[in-house]
């Protein structure tokens, strides 16, 4: 069996976002990057098959960006993926969905991937159309949001997380393709033999052309700057309970805030 | 009359040949039983131990002779004293005996124990007797009348105390049945110089000599064998403390305690880090079990423990005791337990007040090691994440880089990436960096240096976490990561001192980094601030202030850095109320080890302890000169209603408020 997993390097979002040069994506001097969360979900459920199926499938990690997104990649293999494919742009920041999705799957027709996990959507750019459009172009079934995932004996059952709690379970043979929410599972924090491991594992590098990339759909011609405004919390109930609400409010910020750790 | 003895008196030759048999066999069956030990602590990997041989054999000597460790807590250490005085005194009588008898009287012919030399040696042996049966009389009264809590008392410790007490006991009847019918019948004078064996002769009652000589016989032989017993038991009971405990004077580290090993992350041939084995920890670490004497002392002054957290130091040395003799290929970490070992502050408190130098820090770091490198574990998940946010962001707070330096806007300091040409690197870290209450402090202290005339950098969005919590916590891949990063940044402009008001930063920047080859000199702000003052560099108006010092773990005992801070609050007009528990034998905030990360889920708050303790003195401030201490305090005293008693401030916003403008 064949897995491939799509990750992508994305800025860690406490970073205050000023637009670069042209107006058209953010600047990213001064920023630091991480993997997407909702692909280390993916890399996370590829691993475990792998472990349940004895080590024999064999995971290659996926990404495309500039050369620094091989930390990703370095991850995703210290996680337990076999191999790395690096597709190296440094101007991939400004490709859109319909190219990124072109690269992958002009990679993926050339490998015979029975399984593909891509996260659900990226954080930064959060158009979740990526994984879909692999799959299409791929002409391969598709499941998204996946909260929930199982193999056997070459089929897949998938449970889905629908609005208001409600849950959906979805099977289907191979070859496959599922986008993975947050709550499927819960990464596992590299070990240092696997980071070590890691170090020695191959990646390939390939070129946008090498991977077929094709001409954009849609083109970015705009990015304003995020101005935070924190949501409002709406206290309700006696004026004596009232007072001792906020003050709890106020010095669980307080403390967070001191104590350190991102709670 | 000569004054002297017959050494042997009433033994015949046959019974001496028996004797020495019996002494050999002894010893034989002492020497196997350490022999079983040291295949024990060979299980552990290599540590040289053996080097500055000089330093160590003086301490060794030092440490056992005046039973100083031993002596530190009265309770016990008074009594413990007293015995191994009186056993020292007794075993220097018996081996100069052995040497008269077998030395000098066959070879020289002359007899050394006799005249004023005897009425000593006599007088010597007799008092030192008396003192050890009232010392074992006292430890007996702790151990089984008293029995303070958690004290642990085994099988093992009753026959301790029966066999010392019973060859006391016997080796008075010796004496006093030989003297009832020699010394107190011919020269009674003489006899007074023995005043134990001169009692135990009229507790026997007057006898003829027949009688006598059988009664002598009788006790010779049981004492005789008491001892020889008692030789063959040391290394098979916690007797065995007399050679290791001792031992360990020699072996404990010199110069800066709880120092972590490095790991050579570029070695290929590891795959193994931390210890989830005793195979895996040192063999000083299997040794130290062996050194151990469950005197709980650690126990006792360990904050997680006292707090109602499942970790005690004795009994984790202990677990790793029991691993190593009995089931060497056991997963340590669940038997010691990852709530245990999570608990720890590395506070060192336990290493502080063990008289026998076991080092339990490191054994717990180690096992920590396992679990994170490992087993990608952690202490819970908002360490996790906190550990996720160092990695990415470069500070625990998960805050963007590129607002590090932002505190130090409009204030006397200079980002080094602008202005690299100054007297001084503030490594200011994390909390002054972020958090607001620390942040206080840091202008606090920028004032000072501006005050004394000193150019202040600082590295901004360049500066990273130093790695302390991470490293504490296991996590050496992380720390060795960020500290390369630091040492590289602060290399490239060439920095030729650095000063932190962080005691962790500058523990680690100061001794941790020194492994990874940074050179660059690191003071705390303490010593740097009592420097200034004392060149007068600093000049302060001093306004009186009452206040009790929070010794924060990582000066006063990592760094034997206590009189400093008092010295410069006293200089700013401070009247200091310690503590019950202050400088070296301070109590934890409970936010060492990496505990600042972690929420405590267990048991009460050792921050609300600590607090609780500063409240007693009455004072209305708790200075301290470290910034998570100050994290805990802020918490504590909110947490206990304390607010209107009690302020907690850092040493430098005390100076920083009496700069004379």
């Amino acid at each position: 069996m064949n897995i491939l997993v799509c990750i992508k390097q994305v800025p860690d979002m406490e970073a205050s976002f000023v637009p670069n040069r042209g107006g058209t994506w953010f600047d990213e001097t001064a920023l630091s990057f991480r993997m997407n969360d909702y692909d280390e979900f993916a890399i996370e459920a590829a691993v475990r098959i792998k472990e349940q199926l004895g080590g024999t499938p064999e995971v290659t990690a996926l990404s495309i960006g500039p050369g620094r997104v091989v930390e990703v990649i370095r991850k995703a293999m210290a996680m337990g993926c076999d191999r790395g494919v690096h597709l190296r742009d440094e101007e991939a920041a400004s490709l859109d969905p319909w190219q990124i999705a072109s690269m992958i799957s002009g990679y993926a027709s050339t490998g015979g991937f029975d399984l593909i996990f891509t996260g659900m959507q990226s954080v930064d750019r959060g158009s979740a159309q990526v994984g879909v459009l692999v799959a299409e172009r791929l002409a391969i079934a598709c499941v998204t949001t996946a909260v929930g995932f199982s193999y056997m004996a070459g089929r897949a059952t998938v449970e889905r997380e629908l609005e208001g709690g409600a849950k959906v379970v979805v099977s289907c043979a191979l070859p496959l393709l599922v986008t993975c929410q947050l709550g499927l599972n819960t990464p596992r924090y590299p070990t240092l033999p696997g980071i070590l491991r890691a170090k020695k594992k191959e990646i390939v590098e390939l070129s946008p052309g090498q991977a077929g990339m094709e001409k954009p759909l849609t083109r970015v011609s705009g990015f304003s700057h995020h101005v935070s405004r924190p949501s409002g919390v709406v206290l309700e109930g006696r004026l004596d309970e009232l007072a001792g609400r906020v003050a709890a409010v106020l010095r669980e910020k307080r403390d967070a805030i001191r104590r350190g750790g991102v709670r | 009359m000569e004054e002297t003895r017959e050494i042997f008196w009433n033994v015949g030759s046959g019974s001496i040949a028996v004797m020495y048999l019996l002494a050999v066999a002894a010893l034989a069956t002492m020497g196997q039983g350490f022999l079983r030990l040291v295949r024990n602590w060979r299980l552990g990997r290599q540590l040289n131990r053996f080097d500055r041989r000089e330093e160590r054999f003086v301490r060794f000597l030092a440490d056992i002779l005046s039973q100083r460790r031993v002596l530190r807590v009265p309770d016990g250490g008074f009594f413990h004293a007293g015995l191994f005085w009186g056993f020292l005194i007794l075993l220097a009588g018996t081996l100069l005996v052995l040497v008269q008898a077998d030395l000098f009287s066959p070879l020289f012919g002359i007899n050394l124990l006799s005249g004023w030399f005897y009425r000593l040696f006599s007088l010597s042996l007799d008092l030192a007797g008396i003192a050890a049966l009232l010392a074992l009389c006292g430890l007996f009264v702790r151990r089984f009348v008293v029995r303070p809590e958690g004290l642990e008392t085994t099988r093992e410790d009753v026959l301790s105390h029966a066999l010392l007490f019973s060859i006391l006991l016997t080796g008075f009847l010796v004496e006093g049945s030989r003297m009832a019918v020699t010394e107190l019948l011919d020269n009674p004078a003489l006899a007074r110089w023995s005043p134990a064996g001169h009692l135990a002769a009229l507790l026997l009652g007057v006898m003829d000599e027949e009688r006598a000589r059988t009664l002598h016989t009788l006790f010779w032989w049981f004492h005789l064998l008491l001892g020889i017993g008692f030789i063959a038991v040391i290394p098979r009971t916690k007797l065995r403390h007399m050679f290791t405990s001792g031992g360990n004077s020699y072996l404990a580290p010199l110069g800066a305690s709880g120092a972590l090993s490095t790991i050579d992350l570029d070695d290929e041939n590891l795959d193994r880090f931390g210890a989830s084995t005793v195979a895996e920890l040192t063999w000083k670490d299997l040794y130290d079990a062996d050194a151990c004497t469950a005197c709980k002392r650690c126990q006792d002054r360990c904050p997680a423990w006292v707090t109602g957290k499942p970790l005690s130091p004795m009994k984790v040395v202990r677990q790793i005791g029991s691993a190593a003799s009995q089931s060497p290929a056991a997963d340590l970490v669940a038997v010691v337990t990852p709530e245990a070992i999570w608990a720890c502050t590395t506070c060192a408190a336990c290493q502080e007040i063990c008289p026998t130098c076991i080092e339990q820090v490191v054994k717990i770091v180690e096992m920590r090691r396992s679990l994170t490198l490992m087993e990608g574990q952690f202490a819970g998940p908002e360490v996790r994440r906190a550990t996720e946010a160092i990695e990415v962001n470069g500070n625990p707070f998960g805050a963007a880089p590129a607002s590090r330096g932002t505190w130090a806007e409009g204030l006397p300091v200079s980002i080094m990436a602008e202005e690299s040409n100054v007297d001084l690197l503030y490594f200011a870290g994390c909390y002054a960096s972020f958090d607001p209450r620390n942040r206080k402090v840091a202008e606090s202290f920028v004032r000072i240096c501006a005050a004394a005339g000193l150019r202040v950098g600082i590295l901004g969005a360049e500066e990273r976490c130093c790695g302390e919590p991470v490293r504490k916590l296991g996590n050496e891949y992380l720390y060795q990561a960020t500290a390369a990063r630091n040492i590289g940044t602060i290399r490239n402009y060439g920095v030729k001192r650095i000063v932190t008001a962080c005691p962790h930063c500058f523990s680690t920047l100061g001794k941790d980094y020194r492994d990874l080859g940074f050179d660059v000199p690191v003071e705390h702000h303490t010593t740097f601030i009592r420097r200034l003052l004392e060149e007068r560099r600093l000049k302060i108006e001093p306004e009186a202030f009452d206040f009790t010092w929070h010794d924060s773990c990582y000066l006063a005992r990592y760094s034997d850095i206590a009189d400093e801070p008092r010295a410069v609050l006293a200089a700013a007009g401070g009247r200091i109320r310690e503590m019950a528990l202050s400088r070296n034998e301070g109590f934890c905030c409970g936010a060492g080890g990496g505990r600042i990360l972690a929420e405590e889920r267990t048991g009460t708050r050792i921050n609300l302890e600590r607090v609780r303790m500063a409240r007693e003195t009455g004072m209305p401030v708790l200075a301290s000169a470290c910034p998570f201490c100050l994290t805990m305090f802020e918490e504590g005293i909110t947490a206990s209603g304390a607010g209107a008693e009690l302020t907690s401030l850092d040493l430098a916003e005390i100076i920083g408020a009496r700069l004379i403008k």
